[in-house]
């Protein structure tokens, strides 16, 4: 079954719709959508109280959701999501595809803080910005964001890929303070311009940056030999998101390894 | 059969299951990529002493790998998954590791993974590192010119071995002509090699020998110097040189391929070029699953 959520109103508090992901949803008929409870402060309240639903019977290859309205009050969504598509026309809450394991979520708005957190496969794509700690790791956990894709055409916060161990962010825009601060490994790919102590105690990983990188600490070396061959391979990957980074593999690279503070097997590509 | 005075006889080649994979090597200069992928595929003739039997594919163009450097595919096919992933790994380390500016990857999208770089990497002495683009694990060991990289590992599947052609001449330089001109032609058919040096085998074999430690012995029935003494020799006096081509192959269409591209590029030169007879090695049909009949692969016939 397919569903067309639309937002009727604004909700007074903050809503947890962790329980919004496609395949839980697809799997119901639309009176039993409307009837799944959504935690709002202190109460359970029915979808339908803040959403018109519209289904559709199909049989798609992989469940299929959009949401329409401005869901910044909204958050969890897409929450462990492991398959199918979940399209949102409009802002999300925070912690948009906490955990996620799979499938494709698309926001055609801007997120909010710990967007991508622990997030472990799949593609998340956010067409505004998203708040601090995106692609990071859940409190009290050692691992930020394990696997898939995070892409986001506008600006992130502070602390993106903070403890980062796998997957790929892109970020179009420009980023906060603590760009990938302690990550653990993975690629951080930068369009635009960072804040303060980028690479700050990164133990491996890359950070590329597409628009030039500000001046490395003295805990980070250059490295004058040849890496052409694992460039291209890495900038022939990240061509396909375009923009800064589609000229990539035809620019040559600088590159610095760090942050000798901590393992030092990190690594900044600075294409020319 | 007989095309353009050429006798086909009516007889098949049969070869047996082997695993194989696909290896490609590239380099700063097409030169460097070469000279790994010779060295990588040496001492690869057949699987009786050399563990496993290798070649180069073919040429690749910047544009065909993955890193846009010039490239060389490589095949290599060994009895079993357990031997074929100690080769690749024996030869990888010592050949292509070794040659200035390579790097490897896998040739093959689908079928068992072998380590490629996964073991290779601890060259590295605790410097060498990984990155993970696209899903594929990529290792990275620095070496005296930059660093070696190496994808992961590289997946086998079942291939097939042994598809054979028995070119009969009558005098060495017409076998020696026919022969480069049939490998010029297999060597166009994509997913094969043809192992031997030039890709030509004169010591042809059969299974088995009267010394009880020799599990191979000279082919005496092709051998022209034991016409009117072997009781086994198929041939006759007018044949005074024989020479094989050995075919393996990704799947059994490669080999039929190759096959057929090899008797088309002799039987084009006619019997007045000095090759007068094809025939093929078996071992009565009842070792080797894959058959591959003379007759089936020749273009076109005519009334022998």
């Amino acid at each position: 079954m397919r569903h067309t959520l639309v937002l009727r109103g604004t909700p007074t508090l903050r809503i947890d719709a962790r329980s919004i992901v496609p395949a839980a949803l697809c799997a119901l008929g639309r009176e039993e959508v409307l009837r799944l409870p959504l935690p709002h402060g202190r109460e359970n309240v029915p979808l339908g109280e803040w959403f018109e639903v519209s289904s559709q019977a199909g049989d798609d290859a992989s469940p299929w959701l959009r949401l329409e309205g401005d869901l910044a009050r909204f958050d969890g969504l897409g929450t462990g999501m492991a398959a199918g598509i979940l399209e949102v026309q409009g802002s999300v809450g925070d912690s948009v595809g906490l955990a996620m394991a799979g499938g494709t979520l698309r926001v055609d708005g801007s997120a909010g803080v710990l967007a991508g957190a622990a997030l472990r496969g799949g593609w998340l794509e956010i067409a505004g910005d998203v708040g601090d700690f995106a692609a990071g790791c859940l409190p009290g956990e050692s691992e930020g964001m394990r696997g898939g894709t995070l892409c986001v055409h506008g600006r992130a916060g502070d602390r993106l890929a903070d403890r980062m161990r796998r997957g790929t962010v892109v970020v179009h825009g420009d980023t906060g303070d603590f760009l990938g601060s302690r990550m653990v490994a993975g690629t951080v790919a930068l369009g635009g311009r960072c804040g303060a102590h980028p690479g700050w105690a990164m133990r491996r990983g890359s950070l590329v940056f597409a628009d030039g990188a500000p001046p490395p600490p003295s805990t980070f070396v250059p490295v004058h030999s040849q890496a052409e061959v694992i460039w291209q391979l890495l900038a022939r990957d990240l061509a396909r998101f375009g923009g800064r980074f589609a000229e990539l593999p035809r620019r040559p690279l600088t590159r610095w390894v760090g942050d000798l503070a901590v393992q030092g097997k990190g690594e900044w590509l600075v294409p020319g | 059969m007989r095309i353009n005075g050429v006798a086909i006889d009516d007889s098949f080649a049969e070869a047996f299951p082997m695993k194989a994979t696909r290896i490609v090597i590239t380099a700063h200069e097409r030169t460097w990529a070469l000279h790994a992928a010779t060295s990588a595929t040496g001492l690869a003739t057949s699987v009786i002493a050399c563990g496993c039997e290798a070649g180069i594919e073919r040429e690749l163009a910047p544009g065909e790998t993955p890193d846009g450097r010039p490239g060389v595919a490589i095949l290599l096919f060994a009895v079993s998954g357990k031997e074929l992933a100690k080769q690749v790994e024996r030869r990888v380390g010592q050949c292509v590791m070794t040659c200035p500016t390579t790097a490897v990857f896998a040739g093959l999208l689908e079928g068992e993974p072998v380590p490629l770089g996964r073991n290779l990497r601890f060259f590295g002495d605790g410097w060498q590192g990984s990155k993970v683009i696209q899903g594929v694990r990529y290792w990275r060991v620095p070496v005296m010119d930059g660093e070696f990289v190496a994808q992961e590992s590289t997946p086998v599947i079942k291939g097939v071995g042994g598809g054979n052609l028995l070119l009969l001449a009558r005098d060495t330089d017409a076998a020696l002509a026919g022969a480069s001109a049939a490998v010029q032609a297999m060597r166009a058919v994509p997913g094969v090699i043809m192992p031997f040096p030039g890709g030509v085998v004169r010591s042809g074999s059969k299974v088995g020998s009267r010394y009880a430690a020799v599990v191979a012995s000279t082919n005496d029935a092709f051998c022209p110097s034991l016409i009117g003494l072997s009781p086994r020799s198929e041939l006759d006096e007018d044949v005074r040189c024989v020479l094989e081509i050995v075919i393996d192959g990704l799947a059994e269409a490669d080999v039929a391929a190759a096959m057929r591209a090899g008797i088309a590029a002799v039987v084009a030169r006619g019997a007045a070029a000095g090759i007068t007879r094809i025939s093929a090695g078996n071992y009565g049909g009842k070792l080797g699953p894959f058959h591959f009949r003379l007759h089936a692969l020749a273009a076109q016939g005519e009334a022998p």
